[in-house]
């Protein structure tokens, strides 16, 4: 377009990103999607999506000591593997700073992390709006579960959610595809846990965006049951900007993307107290650029977005768009994780399973709602699974030679394990802030992270270990065994908070339609407008809240209010 | 048997965590290092050996049909640190001399009764010595969360290295069955199911499914 003039300009192409793409796009305005990393193509790029182990030289076990120094930060957790190295951004040319230990996975490519999400798919629900104005942590959200519950249908039909309709009030019902089968140790355990705890605590197939029905419109056709989807799927089965959003947007004949592109602020103008557009580099060049745009929509991840505000009108505001609330950049939150408890199973020998399912199973939250009432606020949902292992049973026992082997070579004992994820607490104190001592590859300054979790989710986290046990042992699970991994704020890659969205301007970064209140055609929908974490994944609520503020957007566009 | 299955069965079978590439939350006094020491034919060749009397032909390939000498040279170049790789290849020796001190030969002219007859010592020794490995990992675990707790950001963990036996089996079980004809042959593997079935029928015999994830 001349003069590098859209209408709107959209930073990011994850999964807000690829939704406010489309969105927009559709509603018939000319877009430019701006991405800071390189291109991968659908299917094409896939590279490692049909190899076998042993095409991999290391097999995918373990990381070479070669990626260690490469990937200091990636290395902390399961991410650094050979086979989705290259969904993953190189920590060496994009630092970080750590005031308090900090683990930050970050994928800069386009899709972004939409590619190799977890694709689990829950609604918040109604309580959790209302928990900060309830017990006085952080802001009141400005909206309620019935201003997003529309959009959340709208995001999973286009998306495609599988799972079943439980009729429970602390995990909301969706537009759902028919839902994945458990397994039968999966049933036998959800069954007594129903029977245990009278109805009050639910155990049911774990909501994912992975389709069970063609999505001919799409051109994505029936997950495969490979449970290779981090590796980018050849059927598109399950939803990433590759296989659902970015195709719809670009049928448009809207869409303009550009990789490479990494947007170091917004472009403010004083006098109308707006957005004129965004400066990019180039990373490949360094050269810097211009767009132009009526509107913003800032998609960066929740942390990347913040960055580009607390860069963005600082003749204004010396810590940038945004903060004139004081709370740009405060406020993170991540679900902990990494505790819960597992054991063994009797009986089931003369059943396996045939496939490999990609998602589990789902407990959602029962912890402080009705009448119960523990020594900390909110709550936790457990995923888990059962599964047979891969090996007999007296492995421990053998040595060596061909009854060990033939050992190794079938599978063993049933066992059935559950994981908590916790809502963690927006704290103003847990914050991010630009480090200026510190420069990445292209000179730019980087984030430094001072983030902690409190005795709110210590507290917690002992009842994530606790109820984990005993709920496995009054389903007839045995020797089980507890454990607590040790979680690092960021290891649940869940991103969030940092320019929350609120009712009041001066304790709030954007409005109840994501909009900052200091430019008010600039909106941010990622992670970073979370206002509070709820205890389950985040994602589909981003989805939704973008696809609302894109409503929003080009109705208020038209109006001329923008 | 997904990659995660594999690493705990190498966990159960021997004890201890895969060796190599160990990705830690907090700091370890061995910084990466780049870089192997050589491996000539006959180390591969000994070190198939090794693997095959872990586990032999039978019914299903063994371990050499698998070339697990071939994979262990380059997970110990390119995933051990500098010490780990230094106990690899003194284990190559030292298996010899073990099995010049049992059977008055050496390992590779030992017969196949004399080799099992070793390695069978030998991972009883390895089993025990992880044991004791494990307690101490545990004490230098307590002692840095105490020291972190006082203050001190600087304490590294000192580390007791791993025995070589517990290498060489744990790079043939996972060399084994992660190559292409452990994996189709002694396992079976089925790389686009289609559809999954959470009761599928199994009688005794059959074989697990081989990693796919």
């Amino acid at each position: 377009m001349a003069d590098n003039t859209y209408d709107a300009i959209v930073v990011g192409s994850g999964i807000s990103g690829g939704w406010a793409a489309k969105e927009l796009t559709e509603k018939g305005l000319k877009v430019l999607m701006l991405e800071r990393g390189r291109n991968i193509e659908h299917v094409k790029d896939y590279v490692n999506a049909n190899k076998a182990a042993w095409e991999f030289p290391h097999r995918g076990l373990r990381p070479t000591q070669q990626m260690l120094k490469d990937y200091p930060v990636l290395q902390r957790d399961y991410p650094l593997n050979e086979i989705v190295l290259d969904y993953w951004a190189k920590d060496k040319d994009c630092p970080y700073t750590e005031t308090k230990p900090f683990a930050w996975f970050r994928g800069y490519h386009v899709g972004g992390r939409s590619l190799t999400w977890g694709r689990q798919s829950y609604r918040f629900n109604k309580w959790d709006f209302e928990a900060n104005a309830k017990d006085g942590f952080g802001v009141d959200w400005p909206i309620r579960y019935n201003d997003i519950a529309p959009w959340y249908s709208y995001a999973e039909k286009f998306a495609g959610v599988q799972g079943s309709r439980e009729g429970v009030e602390a995990l909301p019902d969706g537009e759902f595809l028919p839902a994945m089968e458990m397994n039968i140790v999966e049933k036998d355990v959800a069954a007594r846990l129903k029977q245990h705890y009278k109805g009050s605590r639910h155990m049911f197939i774990g909501r994912s965006a992975n389709i069970t029905e063609p999505k001919p419109e799409q051109k994505r056709t029936n997950c495969q049951y490979r449970n290779r989807c981090w590796r980018g799927c050849p059927y598109g089965a399950y939803f990433s900007t590759q296989s659902a959003t970015l195709p719809a947007a670009m049928a448009t004949g809207n869409l303009t993307l550009r990789p490479f592109s990494i947007v170091t602020k917004v472009l403010y103008d004083k006098d109308t107290k707006k957005a004129t557009g965004v400066e990019v580099l180039d990373a490949e060049t360094n050269k810097t650029y211009e767009y132009k745009s009526k509107i913003v929509f800032l998609n960066a991840s929740a942390f990347n977005s913040t960055w580009v505000l607390m860069n963005s009108a600082t003749d204004v505001w010396s810590e940038g768009l945004g903060s004139s609330s004081g709370e740009l950049g405060h406020n993170v939150m991540d679900h902990h994780f990494r505790c819960g408890a597992g054991g063994t199973m009797e009986g089931y020998e003369d059943k396996y399973f045939y496939g490999y399912r990609p998602t589990g199973i789902y407990v959602p939250r029962f912890r402080n709602i009705y009448d119960d009432k523990r020594d900390y606020v909110r709550g936790f949902g457990y995923q888990g699974a059962g599964s047979r292992s891969g090996w007999g049973n007296e492995v421990a026992e053998l040595s060596i030679g061909g009854d060990f082997k033939d050992a190794l070579s079938e599978p063993g004992k049933w066992s059935m394990g559950i994981t908590g994820f916790g809502e963690m607490l927006p704290y103003h104190e847990n914050k991010i802030s630009l480090d200026k001592n510190t420069k990445d590859k292209w000179g730019l300054p980087v984030l430094n992270m001072d983030v902690e979790i409190k005795e709110n989710e210590k507290k917690m986290r002992k009842d994530m270990m606790e109820d984990a046990k005993e709920m496995l042992e009054a389903a007839g699970v045995k020797n089980v065994y507890t454990f607590d991994s040790g979680y690092q704020v960021g290891m649940g890659i869940h991103e969030m908070g940092t320019a929350r969205m609120g009712r009041d301007p001066k304790t709030s970064v954007l409005n109840g339609h994501n909009q900052v209140w200091d430019a008010k055609n600039v909106f941010v929908t990622d992670g970073a407008c979370m206002t509070s974490a709820s205890c389950v994944n985040p994602s589909l609520t981003y989805m939704a809240l973008t696809a609302r503020a894109a409503d929003f957007a080009v109705s208020e566009l038209k109006k001329g209010n923008l | 048997m997904d990659r995660r299955e594999l690493l705990k069965l190498v966990t159960l079978a021997t004890g201890g965590v895969l060796i190599g590439g160990q990705m830690f939350l907090s700091g370890c006094k061995n910084d990466p290092k780049l870089g192997g020491v050589d491996f000539s034919a006959e180390d591969i060749s000994f070190l198939d050996e090794v693997g095959e009397t872990i586990l032999p032909k039978t019914k299903t390939p063994g371990a050499k049909d698998a070339q697990v000498g071939e994979f262990m040279k380059v997970m110990v170049n390119d995933c051990y640190d500098a010490e780990d790789q230094k106990t690899f290849h003194e284990g190559i020796k030292a298996l010899n001399e073990a099995c010049e001190k049992m059977h008055k030969t050496g390992f590779m002219e030992a017969s196949p009764e004399q080799r099992q007859s070793l390695l069978i010592s030998l991972d009883k020794e390895a089993k025990e010595y992880q044991k004791k490995k494990n307690d101490f990992d545990g004490e230098q675990k307590k002692k840095e969360k105490e020291e972190k707790e006082k203050g001190n950001k600087d304490f590294k963990k000192e580390r007791m290295q791993s025995h070589y036996f517990t290498m060489f089996k744990q790079l043939t079980i996972t060399g084994f069955f992660t190559s292409k004809i452990g994996a189709t042959e002694a396992l079976r593997y089925m790389p686009v199911p289609g559809k999954y079935d959470g009761a599928f029928p199994y009688k005794k015999g059959d074989k697990a499914w081989a990693a796919t994830g």
